[in-house]
């Protein structure tokens, strides 16, 4: 009972966590940033889904914690550097037009 | 004289100003019945502008927005499993850290953030549904 409770607990805190760092890294103001810190996240977290040993998944969510501290600084730093939006990102500063060859970048306001 | 009775108005007409909506106050304000009212009172522009009115989601609009949310997940494999009930990992074979990633985009969609707690509840689209009606701030 307790076991089941405290496993059921883990595992909130882990759905917790891994949605705390997809919430931070949307925060990063640089594309490549942001979808590295997306990735990676989803990755560690699916690379260790089965994880079973008590002692392995407390460090393991410890250090998520220590990445989302770090995150939390960088993605502040991000934000005094922010550069144009890329194309792929589309939205407010660069746009894809035209046919498939002649792709034109262009501003929209 | 006269110039008393003005400035009693003008105060009595600011009064009103800053209370356009009470109707009821300005129908026994006393000032107007005062013998030396210049003028009568034309009626005060009534605009009814409500901004913070919740934007009003229906039922089968949030429901659909949902649905093509995850028929657009690239983990849904069998689109035709994606209904008004799915069941994300019962249904739809999502596990747990994907019904993550799908209330994260639903939240993105609707523009709110949903706490920790509720966010763990949602397992299915009717839930989302019905979490989704319940805030007022979705949109």
């Amino acid at each position: 009972m307790s076991m089941a409770a405290l496993k059921g607990d883990t595992a909130f805190q882990a759905r917790s966590l891994f949605r705390s760092l997809l919430r931070q890294s949307s925060q990063f103001a640089a594309y490549n940033f942001r979808e590295y810190a997306r990735r990676r996240a989803r990755d560690a977290f699916r690379e260790h889904r089965a994880e079973q040993e008590e002692g392995r998944v407390k460090e393991l969510l410890q250090k998520g914690v220590k990445e989302l501290q770090v995150m939390k600084r960088q993605t502040v730093v991000s934000q005094f550097f922010q550069l144009d939006r890329l194309v792929v990102e589309g939205g407010k500063s660069g746009k894809q037009t035209g046919e498939r060859n002649d792709i034109i970048r262009q501003t929209t306001e | 004289m006269i110039r008393a009775a003005i400035l009693h108005n003008v105060r009595c007409i600011s009064r009103i100003a800053l209370r356009p909506q009470s109707l009821a106050s300005r129908t026994v304000t006393p000032c107007f019945s005062a013998p030396s009212a210049i003028y009568t009172p034309s009626k005060l522009p009534q605009s009814a502008r409500w901004y913070s009115a919740p934007a009003g989601l229906s039922k089968p609009e949030v429901e659909g927005r949902i649905m093509d949310l995850l028929k657009g997940f690239d983990k849904v494999t069998d689109q035709a499993k994606v209904s008004g009930t799915s069941h994300f990992s019962n249904d739809l074979g999502l596990d747990s850290l994907d019904t993550v990633e799908v209330v994260m985009a639903i939240e993105e969609e609707f523009s709110i953030e949903i706490p920790d707690k509720e966010a763990d509840a949602i397992h299915s689209i009717d839930k989302a549904v019905e979490y989704i009606l319940s805030q007022p701030d979705a949109h």
